[in-house]
């Protein structure tokens, strides 16, 4: 499963989002389940706002991941919901391709 | 491409077919298309190859997530299984 550190590289489509900064006003603030993915938008459910088109290069996107049960304080219990937020910029790519980049090579 | 790659790649083509059958359930078809496609670019991309409900309960046509009763037939005959998407084609598959 999907953790801070194998975001930008897993699976996006799913998710609970919120798009905690923009370049454009408009977007701020937008939040629901990721539907769809291109190379350079992520298209977002919201309730009752319908599904909006978000480019990834400018927006900064808050993920929440579900908690695991590592750090669950009791047994059976889940660990609380973790927010992840993630520069757009880095989730640039194509959506099969994503899992490959690691983000830190030096060569384009 | 290391260890961690394939795993990521492996949980990703998992959560891809969950997400393609809820999308059916959901009367999202269109959507459930999108994943299984992007699930089986991601196999292809990582030489992984995709686990056997996924094969099984997928159209080779039209790339529809199956599910049956909802959109594909299941039919029992002499010696295999035929499973009819909703687009027409058939797939059969031995019993063993």
């Amino acid at each position: 499963m999907p953790t801070p550190e194998t975001l930008p590289r897993h699976e996006l489509i799913g998710l609970p989002v919120r798009v905690a900064d923009a370049t454009h006003d408009g977007y701020v603030g937008l939040g629901g389940r990721v539907v769809d993915e291109t190379t350079r938008t992520l298209a977002v459910d919201g309730s009752g706002t319908g599904v909006r088109q978000v480019p990834k290069a400018a927006a900064t996107f808050e993920f929440r991941l579900p908690g695991t049960g590592d750090d669950a304080p009791a047994h059976g219990a889940r660990g609380a919901d973790q927010f992840v937020t993630v520069a757009g910029e880095r989730l640039v790519a194509r959506p099969a391709r994503r899992t490959e980049h690691r983000g830190d090579s030096i060569w384009r | 491409m290391d260890a961690s790659d394939r795993t990521i790649a492996t949980e990703r083509i998992r959560r891809l077919q969950e997400l393609a059958r809820e999308a059916v359930r959901a009367d999202r078809p269109d959507r459930a298309r999108r994943y299984v496609r992007l699930a089986r670019r991601v196999a292809e991309r990582h030489r992984l190859t995709l686990p056997h409900r996924f094969r099984r309960f997928t159209c080779d046509r039209c790339d529809a997530y199956l599910v049956p009763g909802r959109n594909a037939r299941v039919r029992t005959r002499e010696g295999h299984v035929v499973v009819t998407c909703d687009c027409g084609e058939h797939a059969r598959y031995p019993y063993d």
